[in-house]
């Protein structure tokens, strides 16, 4: 289910906020403030750990090219985390299936 | 011109499509090749997710290689999946123009 | 079975017992709004339990984050923690909550890089 995983990789996770300390400030506030959004809405495709190491590998390459943090990803940054899960389920969503008892009937 | 972000949401990734078809590429040369298109407002962060779900949904093939400065860099190069989903594009493209252009000669 | 049973019952108990040592490392008031997160999410429903761990596990990501940050959890949860944990589990008004969410996130950017319209 990954969340084991996810806490035996508490030294992964610090070796990656460390990565995010080492981006320009514009970019570490930015990164901040979209791993909170999605903490809160949850996409499932949190639990493989490629959603958030993707904008951090995305980021530092903006970054390395001197570019500004919205000028890389716009002004709308809340539009710009939609459009990264725009296919994926949230953990909300396989939860109000499951109290349903109907699997994969409560997507959109 | 302005205001086409909303127009163009749902063609963008045809194009990206398109790009990728005619050579492997990266992330920021397809937004300058969108942006010298006249494609002004799309950032690099509208090309990464589309990237991403191109990613994840099998079209493209992925190779990582280094880059002069900063990390490596994500080249992108259609698969038979994604050729197949560019034709369909440009089957759907062709569809929707026809009918509009009938609609704007005003007729039947 | 209760909850409860359910969850120390089974496999979930490690993972049950690594949560609760991630919320012992919080600060106190981040801690109580974890109890109080808690309250809230349990009693939605009949479930097994499995399908909530990942919901209470963003949770408490988000409190270790904020925390780190020094941020108010007031500023965090903001005045409904009930309503914020059902939009967290996808409930009643979770849609709105979203909106919310969102348009939180583009002001805290725009306060936080100093620039206008925040």
């Amino acid at each position: 289910m990954g969340i084991q995983d996810i806490i035996e990789g508490k030294r992964q996770w610090r070796a990656h906020m460390a990565r995010v300390k080492a981006l320009p400030r514009d970019y570490q506030i930015v990164y901040k403030e979209i791993q909170r959004y999605l903490f809160k809405v949850g996409p499932i495709d949190l639990l493989d750990g490629s959603l958030l190491s993707g904008i951090l590998d995305f980021f530092e390459e903006g970054a390395a090219s001197g570019k500004g943090v919205l000028e890389l990803i716009g002004d709308d940054v809340a539009a710009f985390c939609d459009d990264l899960i725009k296919d994926s389920r949230t953990f909300a969503d396989i939860y109000q299936e499951s109290i349903r008892g109907e699997p994969g009937t409560a997507e959109k | 011109m302005d205001g086409l972000t909303e127009m163009l949401k749902g063609t963008l990734e045809g194009c990206v499509l398109e790009i990728i078809g005619s050579e492997e590429t990266y992330g920021y040369a397809i937004t300058r090749r969108l942006n010298e298109l006249g494609f002004a407002d799309v950032v690099e962060g509208t090309v990464y997710t589309i990237l991403l779900r191109l990613e994840k949904n099998g079209l493209v093939q992925v190779t990582k290689r280094p880059s002069g400065l900063g990390p490596p860099r994500k080249f992108y190069a259609l698969n038979d999946a994604g050729r197949e989903e560019l034709a369909t594009f440009w089957a759907k493209w062709e569809y929707i123009t026809s009918r509009i252009d009938k609609l704007k000669e005003g007729g039947r | 079975m209760s909850f409860w049973d359910t969850i120390t019952g089974n496999d979930l108990t490690r993972e049950w017992k690594a949560f609760e040592a991630r919320a012992e490392a919080l600060p106190a008031d981040y801690r109580a709004a974890w109890e109080e997160i808690k309250g809230h999410l349990f009693p939605y429903g009949d479930f097994t339990g499995r399908n909530l761990m990942p919901i209470l596990d963003g949770a408490l990501g988000l409190l270790e984050e904020t925390a780190v940050d020094g941020q108010s959890i007031h500023e965090v949860l903001g005045d409904d923690i009930g309503g914020f944990c059902a939009a967290l589990a996808g409930g009643e008004g979770a849609r709105s909550y979203r909106d919310r969410w969102r348009e939180q996130l583009n002001r805290n950017v725009a306060r936080k890089l100093g620039r206008p319209g925040g």
